[in-house]
């Protein structure tokens, strides 16, 4: 039996709620180093904003560059938050009941963070109201037939869904802090948490729409990103326009935000002292599954040669080929090697049970799905149809600092929430003790 | 069974575990008291079982919202196409396939709000009153039977508890 068995719902209660004392020096420091990425990357968006577009590197034939690799990029790390609050809790995995408040929380960061970079790769931002359906004089309206306006769609559906989903879980371990609370802090908790008791009418009716929840962000967390997919694959560039984009961006998405959960957990685990809530077994889960995730994505990566080859198309066997040989070969190779390689190491019991391994593999993997998207995105449109129309493209300084930002930005929020809000939900681990799954009806 | 007769005072029993709560609801069946609520720090399928609680009605709001919304997805799809006929290749100004995108998303996203919707109006929250008669531990490692009664009854209801192995608390 794993180290939980051992716990009891005080010491659970003790773990958690010691985590939101008031922290030390060492965080505030860290809060302002993070909130000066995030000044940084506000900085060049604003600069961006006075100069025009093309203080970004994006230009003919390369006009999607990190603003929209971010974007992808994002909405991944999001996935797996849904993944494993959602699609785990439909399964009835215990397992993931430490580490389903924290994925949450991730997902709601990580989703508004992708939906700034639309509105930062629009360039004229004081043109977004266009893209919403409002009556207008001129009678425009969004066309609902482009995968673009699919996005807009997907993505405001899924902030609000998972927005929902992750306060809806949190009532009660708000409920819980506020009867442990003192002074302004419990009026505060007593507001959130609006005035829950845990009776049984409660949770009754809870139960029933936390599994309703679940039932709906699972069908959800596929279409957003089959939709995102779908930005690229109606389009007919050689290297977007295929039938398999869906399941593998969607296997991608969860593979990147797997990894996102172990490189934020890990430290987390350390710092909080979650060693006995978030055991070494949950971690070893997680990898198993990002052994899973990973040879999809691997085996996608095969299938996008093999229809290159099969359908004997000049232009797409060329943009392949020029994937692996051509001027982005490194990244290709690093995505190929950190997303398809790296992962098959947690085959080795002893790595996926060494902490060390774990976060060093999760790391690898980020960055592997960060050139993923680079490599599709950017490395396609460079390498279309005519050779005279081939160009390279490299992210100017103002991207890269923008980019800096919104990892700033998500590691802030984080780290806010981390100190301020129960990190890991005392009602789930409590439910665990007993019953070891999440509360079904 | 919750607010069902005029009562004086509640009465509430702490228990220390799931199970024995379950057990101390069955064996109240043959008193006179009514079980007003019980309060655990997390969902308790054995307490729901002893207390026969009927499934929630919570899905209703959610399938009105999702029915809302297919509609919604659909129509506004439509209705933006119809206004600006842009024709392409002579293809339908009202395309079904890609509007189903738009149809799923708002169902899902109707279906979620009419989900919340629900939650709140069963639930009643927000609810800041209940916190009046509500004993704290209820929501870290206590479950708390609560009884209202005559004021009369009060003591055999505390002696009830009290033989369970409950802590027992009285809101007067």
């Amino acid at each position: 039996m794993s180290e939980t068995s051992k716990l009891t719902y005080a010491e659970i209660d003790r773990t958690v709620l010691d985590t939101l004392r008031p922290p030390s020096g060492g965080y505030w420091l860290l809060i302002m180093a993070l909130t000066l990425g995030v000044l940084l990357g506000a900085a060049c968006w604003t600069y961006q904003i006075f100069v025009g577009i093309g203080a970004g590197g994006q230009n003919v034939p390369v006009a999607w560059g990190t603003y929209l690799i971010n974007f992808v990029f994002w909405v991944g790390i999001a996935h797996s938050g849904t993944l494993i609050s959602a699609i785990l809790h439909l399964m009835r995995a215990g397992w993931r009941n430490p580490i389903a408040r924290a994925a949450e929380t991730m997902t709601v960061f990580a989703v508004s963070i992708a939906g700034l970079f639309p509105f930062i790769h629009l360039g004229r931002i004081w043109v977004v109201y266009y893209m919403l359906p409002y009556p207008n004089q001129r009678n425009l309206w969004p066309n609902f037939q482009s995968p673009l306006v699919f996005d807009v769609v997907a993505i405001s559906t899924y902030l609000i869904v998972s927005s929902l989903f992750w306060y809806t879980g949190l009532v009660p371990d708000l409920a819980a802090v506020r009867d442990k609370a003192t002074g302004v802090r419990k009026k505060i908790f007593t507001i959130l948490s609006l005035g829950w008791t845990g009776k049984h009418e409660q949770w009754r009716h809870y139960t029933r729409g936390y599994l309703f929840f679940a039932a709906l962000a699972t069908p959800l967390v596929v279409s957003v990103h089959s939709v995102v997919s779908w930005d690229f694959a109606l389009g007919i560039v050689p290297g977007w326009h295929s039938t398999i984009f869906a399941p593998y961006f969607v296997a991608g998405a969860i593979h990147s935000g797997l990894a996102m959960v172990l490189t934020l957990m890990i430290p987390l685990r350390k710092l909080f002292h979650y060693e006995r809530i978030v055991t070494t077994n949950v971690l070893e889960n997680i990898a198993k599954t990002i052994i899973f995730t990973g040879l999809i994505v691997g085996y996608a990566y095969a299938v996008e040669y093999f229809l290159a080859w099969y359908s004997h198309n000049a232009v797409e066997m060329e943009a392949f080929r020029w994937r692996a040989m051509g001027d982005y070969s490194l990244q290709f190779w690093i995505m190929v090697v950190c997303n398809s390689l790296v992962p098959l190491l947690f085959f080795f019991k002893r790595i996926r049970t060494s902490i060390p391994w774990l976060l060093g593999i999760s790391i690898l993997i980020n960055v592997g799905m960060w050139y993923e998207r680079f490599v599709i995105i950017s490395g396609s449109v460079a390498h279309d149809f005519i050779p005279h129309a081939w160009g390279l493209y490299a992210p100017s300084a103002i991207e890269y600092g923008i980019m800096f930002g919104s990892f700033s930005l998500f590691f802030l929020l984080f780290c806010l929430f981390a100190k301020h809000l129960p990190s890991v939900s005392m009602t789930e681990m409590k439910e665990t003790l007993d019953h070891g799954g999440g509360h079904g009806d | 069974m919750e607010g069902a007769m005029a009562t004086d005072i509640s009465v509430i029993g702490l228990f220390p575990d799931e199970q024995k709560t379950a057990a101390v609801i069955e064996d109240m069946s043959g008193y006179p008291w009514q079980i007003d609520r019980v309060h655990s720090p997390f969902p308790s399928h054995k307490i729901f079982d002893a207390l026969k609680l009927k499934k929630s009605p919570v899905g209703w709001f959610t399938l009105a919202g999702g029915i809302l919304g297919f509609f919604t997805g659909f129509a506004l799809a439509i209705y933006t196409a119809i206004q600006w006929n842009l024709i392409v290749w002579g293809k339908p100004i009202v395309a079904w396939f890609p509007f189903v995108i738009v149809g799923f998303e708002f169902t899902v996203l109707f279906s979620v709000i009419g989900n919340v919707l629900g939650l709140l109006i069963q639930t009643r929250l927000p609810d800041y009153e209940g916190l009046e008669q509500y004993d704290p531990r209820c929501s870290a490692d206590r479950f708390g039977i609560v009884v209202s009664c005559e004021q009369e009854d009060r003591e055999k209801v505390e002696e009830f508890f009290a033989n369970q192995g409950g802590e027992v608390r009285v809101f007067e």
